[in-house]
């Protein structure tokens, strides 16, 4: 059975626990995992794209030192073994420019500003976590607690 | 993953290959069962693999049934294995199956009927009749609690009569998500309306051929003097349908009783008026007008359900990309059954089982009652289609073996009856995916479904088998 993982990328060992903290709950089925740079984040999209696994989701934040959050986000999104990870920007510091980047070359599914709203937060995480699996055709069932309600019956309704 | 669960996760494997192993290897007079040949060995090795592999599901179940279909292709088919296709004198065994026949069971009539359904589904949902439809039928209904629910449960499961059981149940869970969080603080009402939608759903598979898989199943041996059409059969499923869905109605609201004083749905969507429109309209109408009048123009149900497949197809309102989305994996599930029945009677294997456990002291409607509790009982636990799959060859060969089943409808009885009770498993969230799909929504918990979804499998089974017995009296089998 392939692994989901939902990775987060926050250069701020604070931050990256507590957005690591208000997704504990989706560990019951997912597998997450924290990165404190782009460079180290890479080395483990790497690793679970050798494994057979799946990136479902990638958060990140965008002022990071060395490579930017949006910047990775590009690189992702241009590498097609990823071209299916959701992608979600969680930063308080974007210019305009930025987003524009953000949403033009990096193609983000979501983008939540900090401070975030727990609830919104994890709102929008099961959304495009029943987006990525019913994407992927995976089978939905083991998941459907963690997945928003309104995708799921939507998808199902039209899958038959 | 911890270390236990990574234990557990090669468990269920292990038993379910291990046990089919030991049965294919061990020496003939091990089984216990006289007279058993190699051929028949094998395949009650398949079938305990099946049984096995169905209830623990290692794999999925789908997978299960490809599985049994090449299994059965290599092992007991005069096309399979060179050294098992005779015995030690270089004698070919005279019980091997014809390796078309088991193929052919991928595209057998039943098969076809379940993709003609498809398309009238795939077609309705692409086309939003389903959601457009059930905004025009519900208005009557209103706005009161008691009377909505019931216009809900009538729609639920007259839809699912077409549509599968799990997409109707998706379809009118997404109207009635929003209004649900609107009820009154603590109302227990909220409950008798998420478990009506699965319950309606589960109860409406049952009114037609096409409602449900297992009526398929049921069709495949109801084949000959016993053959069925699609309107004989919803002279019987309808009224089975109304009956238990007023029943389970009542149920909801002695068990929930609604405070909230009146709940307001909304529907955003309108019949589209384009000419794709009219003709998804007019194929449904005429398919269903076709099915319903087999003895004027004398198509039967399995001509008749190609016919949209092809008006969908030329018109364009199926294309490519739908057509891989359609549900291939639950018509391969019905044919691994259909595989594993035929296996069971060609190879001889059944007729012997049968004929070993002492039913000739057992009167017909014991036989009946306590196949149809059993099949009740499985379906609870695993997938309604595995049971169908599992207890139906084992019935059909019942009656086919002389049993005196005559006071509860001869062979046809005893389908039927156990094909109603297979579709009454709904005390779970995983009896059936559209218990699931409403357990997700957080308004019911487990016990909940279970108070309710035991009872109304018990009321619907009483009524199964009085409407045997009415059947039967009025001289339908």
């Amino acid at each position: 059975m392939e692994k989901i993982f939902i990775i987060c990328v926050e250069d701020q060992r604070e931050v990256l626990n507590a957005v690591l903290k208000d997704l504990e709950s989706f560990e019951a089925v997912f597998f997450l995992e924290g990165c404190e740079s782009a460079d180290e984040a890479e080395e483990l999209l790497d690793e679970i794209d050798a494994g057979g696994n799946y990136i479902g989701l990638l958060i990140c934040d965008h002022i990071m030192p060395g490579k930017s959050g949006i910047e990775l986000l590009i690189e992702v999104n241009r590498d097609p073994r990823f071209s299916y990870t959701k992608k979600l920007l969680l930063t308080g510091l974007a210019t305009h420019q930025d987003t524009i980047n953000a949403i033009n070359s990096a193609a983000i599914d979501r983008y939540i500003e900090k401070p975030w709203n727990v609830d919104a937060l994890q709102a929008q995480v099961r959304t495009l976590l029943a987006q990525f699996i019913f994407d992927q055709g995976i089978a939905y069932e083991k998941y459907l607690p963690y997945l928003d309600q309104g995708v799921v019956l939507e998808r199902v309704r039209k899958g038959g | 993953m911890k270390p236990r669960k990574k234990l557990l996760a090669f468990i269920k494997p292990g038993i379910a290959t291990l046990i089919p192993l030991l049965i294919f290897m061990a020496p003939a007079e091990v089984s216990g069962i006289p007279g058993i040949s190699p051929v028949e060995q094998r395949v009650l090795a398949l079938f305990a693999l099946a049984a096995l592999f169905w209830i623990l599901e290692p794999i999925p179940i789908f997978a299960t049934s490809v599985l049994i279909i090449v299994l059965s292709l290599m092992m007991i088919s005069d096309a399979g294995l060179r050294f098992l296709r005779q015995d030690e004198t270089g004698q070919p065994y005279s019980n091997l199956l014809d390796y078309r026949e088991i193929m052919a069971t991928f595209a057998s009539p039943v098969i076809l009927l379940f993709l003609g359904g498809f398309f009238l589904a795939m077609a309705a949902v692409k086309f939003r009749l389903d959601q457009s439809l059930a905004a025009v039928l519900l208005r009557p209904f209103g706005q009161k609690p008691k009377w909505l629910l019931l216009g809900i449960m009538i729609i639920t499961a007259g839809f699912s009569m077409f549509m599968s059981n799990t997409a109707t149940t998706a379809m009118m869970l997404t109207v009635l998500a929003p209004v649900l969080p609107f009820f009154e603080p603590g109302d227990r009402g909220r409950a008798a309306f998420a478990l009506g939608v699965p319950f309606a759903a589960n109860i409406g598979g049952v009114g037609t051929p096409i409602g449900t898989p297992p009526n398929a199943i049921a069709l495949q041996y109801l084949s000959g003097e016993h053959a069925i059409g699609f309107g004989q059969w919803m002279s019987f499923g309808v009224p089975f349908v109304i009956i238990l869905l007023l029943g389970a109605w009542a149920l909801l609201l002695a068990l929930f009783p609604v405070r909230t004083p009146s709940i307001m749905l909304t529907f955003k969507t309108r019949f589209l008026r384009t000419p794709k429109a009219y003709i998804v309209y007019g194929t449904f109408v005429l398919t269903v007008l076709l099915w319903l009048t087999d003895f004027w123009h004398g198509m039967n149900a399995y001509v008749v359900s190609m016919i949209p497949v092809a008006v969908f197809l030329s018109a364009g309102i199926i294309g490519k990309e739908d057509l891989k989305g359609m549900s291939w994996d639950v018509l391969w599930l019905v044919a691994g059954g259909i595989a594993l029945g035929l296996a069971l009677e060609k190879s001889g294997l059944a007729e012997r089982l049968v004929a070993l456990i002492p039913f000739s002291d057992w009167s017909a409607w014991t036989v009946l009652i306590v196949s149809a509790f059993a099949g009740l009982v499985m379906a609870n636990f695993m997938s309604n289609t595995g049971t169908a799959n599992l207890l139906l060859p084992i019935i059909a060969a019942m009656g086919a073996s002389g049993l005196l089943l005559d006071s509860v409808g001869g062979t046809a009885g005893l389908i039927l009856g156990v094909t109603l009770s297979v579709s009454l498993g709904m005390a779970l969230p995983i009896s059936t995916p559209p218990n699931a799909l409403a357990h997700a929504t957080g308004e019911i918990n487990t016990r909940d479904m279970a108070r309710a979804g035991i009872s109304v499998g018990l009321i619907g089974l009483v009524i199964a088998l009085v409407l045997i017995e009415i059947l039967n009296l009025v001289g339908f089998f």
